[in-house]
């Protein structure tokens, strides 16, 4: 079964990343996720626990990328 | 006869109307299908780079495929509706009417739309309720998925209460400020 990162979006969800936990290079998927955090705010969750994880392992099948809050 | 030759006149004008409606109905359909497809091929050819926030998935060196399952998603109200039952029954909050009750130890949150209520100390008869209102700084998502990411946040880190109410910009899950550069 391949993981997924996923965000919120206005269809819903959209799927950010796709791959095969098995054979991925994890490293490089930690790259990207880093990559889009730096420009959206946004951190990665992990939909199985509800918590907020530090880096993506093999271990996640599905990980939402949350996006920044202000009060307002 | 007469009816006879109204028939087939009938006929063949039914046939004329299929084919000139039905074939302008096809011809746009066809154009709209054709840049999807552009796009992904462009995309299977590209290397690994940084996604676009709120625009299409990447591809990244056949390690990474798009979700092109979810372009042809049907209903993203009830798609976020689900993705709210399921990180409220994560979070352990529990719905009352528009209103989502997440306990984080002594501390009771009531999230609805852009709105939090927070009462610090359930044990606390003297306790007062504050209040604040919260806006996601990625905008194209719906309401309930809106709930949904205060949820989250406020689970893992309860703290960001009081960054919300400071009304001192936007704080990414961690409780570090964020400014977007775009």
């Amino acid at each position: 079964m391949n993981a997924k990162i996923l965000t919120f979006s206005l269809r819903g969800d959209t799927t950010l990343l796709e791959y095969d936990p098995a054979t991925a290079d994890m490293e490089e998927v930690n790259k990207l996720i880093a990559e889009y955090e730096a420009k959206t705010g946004a951190q990665p969750f992990d939909m199985a626990t509800g918590e907020r994880i530090e880096k993506v392992t093999r271990e996640q099948n599905e990980v939402l990328m949350v996006h920044p809050i202000a009060g307002g | 006869m007469a009816p006879a030759i109204l028939s087939v006149i009938a006929f063949l004008a039914l046939v004329v109307w299929r084919f000139v409606f039905a074939g302008a109905h096809r011809r746009p359909l066809t154009r709209a299908i054709a840049p999807r497809q552009q796009r992904h091929s462009d995309f299977l050819a590209e290397g690994p780079h940084i996604l676009e926030p709120g625009g299409a998935p990447v591809i990244a060196d056949g390690l990474l495929e798009n979700g092109a399952d979810d372009l042809d998603r049907l209903d993203p109200e009830d798609c976020a509706k689900r993705y709210l039952q399921r990180i409220a029954a994560l979070t352990g909050a529990a719905q009352m009417g528009d209103t989502y009750v997440l306990d984080v130890e002594k501390t009771r949150f009531y999230v609805r739309t852009r709105y939090v209520k927070r009462l610090r100390d359930t044990a606390d008869p003297e306790c007062a309720f504050e209040e604040t209102c919260f806006y996601p700084l990625h905008k194209d998502m719906p309401l309930a998925e809106e709930i949904a990411t205060a949820l989250l946040q406020l689970k893992n880190n309860p703290a960001l209460f009081d960054k919300w109410a400071a009304q001192s910009g936007a704080f990414r899950a961690d409780g570090q400020a964020f400014r977007p550069t775009q």
